[in-house]
């Protein structure tokens, strides 16, 4: 096994007529890696990936494959299996037809084809159902149906568009877990675009963040989502309160900022060559603002109670400012049950200023 | 727990029943009624009579005549199928949103003229000094026989099928999922075989619906096989015109026409059957 990475996306741009799809993506993807692409719908996610599958071309800039150059090669010259969010699954084949498809396409005797689609059905587990008709299949069924058929060729890569928006929570969840143990065992790469934030993380050794054609960050999950680069990614995340201010001055503990709310302190880490004066845009995760009763001594920004979401085990807070920022706050149950919290009721919202993060591309 | 027709949707069916009790079902059973009457003195008489039964369906030249239409109609049905084929497929796949609204109006415009005056002007084209055969003289070949034989037939036949065929083809072809398309091109299939391999498969329900039309209006037309294919040997429905003819035999025409129904409704149902036939158990 070499170093040298599976695919690089080498300044490529996609325009369609005069709207750009994609717009300079620049990126590597490593061999074995498990990289999710996410964004909202449009935001070129899935464009990337059909241009790695061969299904369009770049308008310019050149994506390479195994350290070839691909661009202008079919889609049934690459070796580029992709599960489809309709699963595409031909509904005039049995089970085993369909995983049989591509090895018939590459002219595998008929025993050959055979036996290769029961081994993967076998590690599908789905092997009951070979003579079946698709229509009469499940969804999670289908699902392996898919996986088998597109890994029937044992790939180096396989391309998956948002497989699994179709099934219930339920259900997605297995298929998470079922996706990523495959990934694991057959230590091939798996490019996977989704809109989904809990399937991109809890899936994907790297994440690619995308917006209207632009890659807006690149890294692990735990990087972004610790240190998202710039305003987009914070607001995408959902989860982080951001704040403008402007760098006053240096004190002990790091630099004392004004923000719209009144004054915090930023750690000197998080501001390495920061002058008096610089307009600053930083995040408090929700989870590491704290609450506390109005007649409380704790130093803070006194908010409105506009109301809650239940999130599992703790509970999203969304308060208002006086001036109409709006503030997240993210506590278990038991931390607020000491807490008088109706809609209309005042609190204290402060953080300390270690988890203060500074969006570097602002 | 099934549910009642309600009063009201009982009166707006009511229009449909009648019309289909009085030109359908009545006519049907008059039809098999008057092939068991006699002739006599060029006058029906209603009767019990087999003869007319016995006749008709132990003589050769029935049997002939219904090859013979049998296998004008399944060509007809062929060969239009293949030639709508491509352009359907360039319609629903290869033309702009525009272009194929375009192409469907086009595609209506031949049932505006009469089926007949479309027949008659193939004969100007089609004759020993025709068009056709004038145009290969020049260049030193024919003439050949196109006219009152089964080439001339099948002219007809696909003229009168040709753009309903186009039609049905073409809407079968758009409900085609195109992802599954793309995922045969993504599974190393070309684009040549994935016509084969994907995409007649999953039209096949609105193709075979397409050949079955062609194949019923063939079978039973009367205009081509005459002006076209010159009506010998004649097939079932210039039969019929020829019994009624001679000797008043409605009865036996009769005869003739309801095994027409009867072939057609058997294949129809075996077109039906095998277009909605379901892969695996």
């Amino acid at each position: 096994m070499t170093s040298s990475p599976i695919v690089k996306f080498d300044n490529v741009v996609k325009k369609f007529g005069d709207f750009t799809a994609v717009e300079k993506a620049d990126f590597e993807i490593g061999r074995g890696e498990f990289l999710a692409i996410m964004g909202s719908s449009g935001c070129g996610k899935t464009t990337t990936l059909r241009m790695l599958a061969g299904l369009e071309d770049p308008t310019s800039g050149n994506i390479y494959l195994d350290g070839e150059r691909v661009n202008g090669r079919a889609t049934w010259d690459r070796d580029t299996p992709m599960v489809w969010q309709s699963l595409a699954l031909f509904p005039f084949l049995t089970v085993q037809e369909n995983v049989e498809f591509s090895l018939k396409m590459r002219g595998v005797a008929k025993a050959e084809r055979a036996e290769r689609a029961r081994k993967w059905l076998d590690k599908m587990q789905i092997t009951e159902f070979a003579n079946r008709n698709i229509a009469q299949l499940s969804g999670g069924q289908r699902q392996r149906v898919a996986l088998a058929r597109a890994l029937v060729t044992e790939p180096k890569i396989l391309l998956l568009d948002e497989p699994l928006s179709a099934l219930d929570a339920h259900l997605k969840v297995r298929m998470q877990a079922v996706l990523s143990n495959l990934q694991k065992d057959l230590g091939i790469t798996f490019v996977y675009v989704t809109h989904s934030m809990s399937e991109a993380f809890s899936m994907a050794d790297r994440v690619v963040i995308m917006s209207r054609g632009r890659i807006e960050q690149i890294g692990t999950p735990v990087e972004i989502y610790r240190e998202p680069r710039n305003r987009f990614v914070a607001e995408f995340l959902g989860s982080a309160n951001i704040f403008e201010a402007t760098v006053e001055e240096e004190i002990a503990e790091g630099w004392k900022v004004i923000h719209e709310e009144g004054r915090a302190i930023i750690p000197a880490s998080e501001l390495p060559d920061a002058k008096t004066g610089d307009k600053i845009t930083f995040i408090v995760s929700a989870e590491n603002m704290q609450l506390s009763a109005p007649d409380s001594e704790q130093d803070g920004i006194e908010a409105t109670v506009a109301g809650d979401e239940f999130v599992g085990g703790t509970a999203m807070i969304f308060l208002e400012t006086a001036s109409g920022k709006e503030l997240k706050v993210q506590k278990s149950h038991e931390e607020l049950s000491t807490l008088k919290r109706k809609a209309g009721s005042k609190l204290i919202v402060s953080w300390s200023a270690e988890h203060c993060h500074v969006l570097p591309d602002e | 727990m099934t549910k009642r027709p309600s009063l009201f949707s009982l009166v707006l069916a009511l229009p449909l029943l009648v019309w289909q009790l009085a030109f359908f079902l009545f006519p049907l059973i008059f039809l098999v009624a008057i092939s068991f009457w006699t002739v006599k003195m060029f006058q029906m008489q209603p009767d019990l009579n087999f003869g007319n039964w016995q006749r008709i369906l132990t003589r050769g030249i029935f049997w002939d005549a219904y090859l013979h239409t049998m296998i004008l109609a399944a060509s007809a049905s062929a060969l239009t199928s293949a030639i709508a084929f491509p352009a359907s497929y360039a319609i629903s796949f290869k033309l702009s949103e525009t272009a194929k609204r375009w192409l469907i109006f086009v595609l209506i415009i031949p049932f505006f003229t009469s089926y007949l005056v479309r027949v008659y002007s193939w004969q100007v084209f089609l004759t020993d000094a025709g068009i056709i055969n004038t145009a290969l003289g020049y260049i030193g070949l024919g003439p050949f026989a196109m006219l009152n034989n089964n080439f001339g037939t099948l002219v007809g036949m696909i003229t009168l099928c040709l753009p309903l065929v186009i039609l049905l083809q073409t809407f079968s072809l758009n409900f085609v999922n195109r992802d599954l398309i793309e995922a045969a091109h993504n599974l190393r299939c070309g684009r040549l075989r994935t016509v084969f391999a994907v995409i007649v498969p999953s039209a096949r329900v609105g193709l075979v619906i397409a050949a079955l039309f062609a194949f019923i209006l063939s079978f039973g037309d009367f205009v081509s096989p005459l002006y076209l294919g010159g009506g010998n040997p004649p097939t079932l429905s210039i039969m019929i015109t020829d019994i009624t003819k001679s000797g008043q035999q409605w009865p036996r025409a009769a005869v003739v026409a309801i095994m027409m129904i009867a072939t057609l409704m058997t294949v129809a149902l075996g077109a039906i059957t095998y277009a909605y036939k379901e892969r695996g158990k």
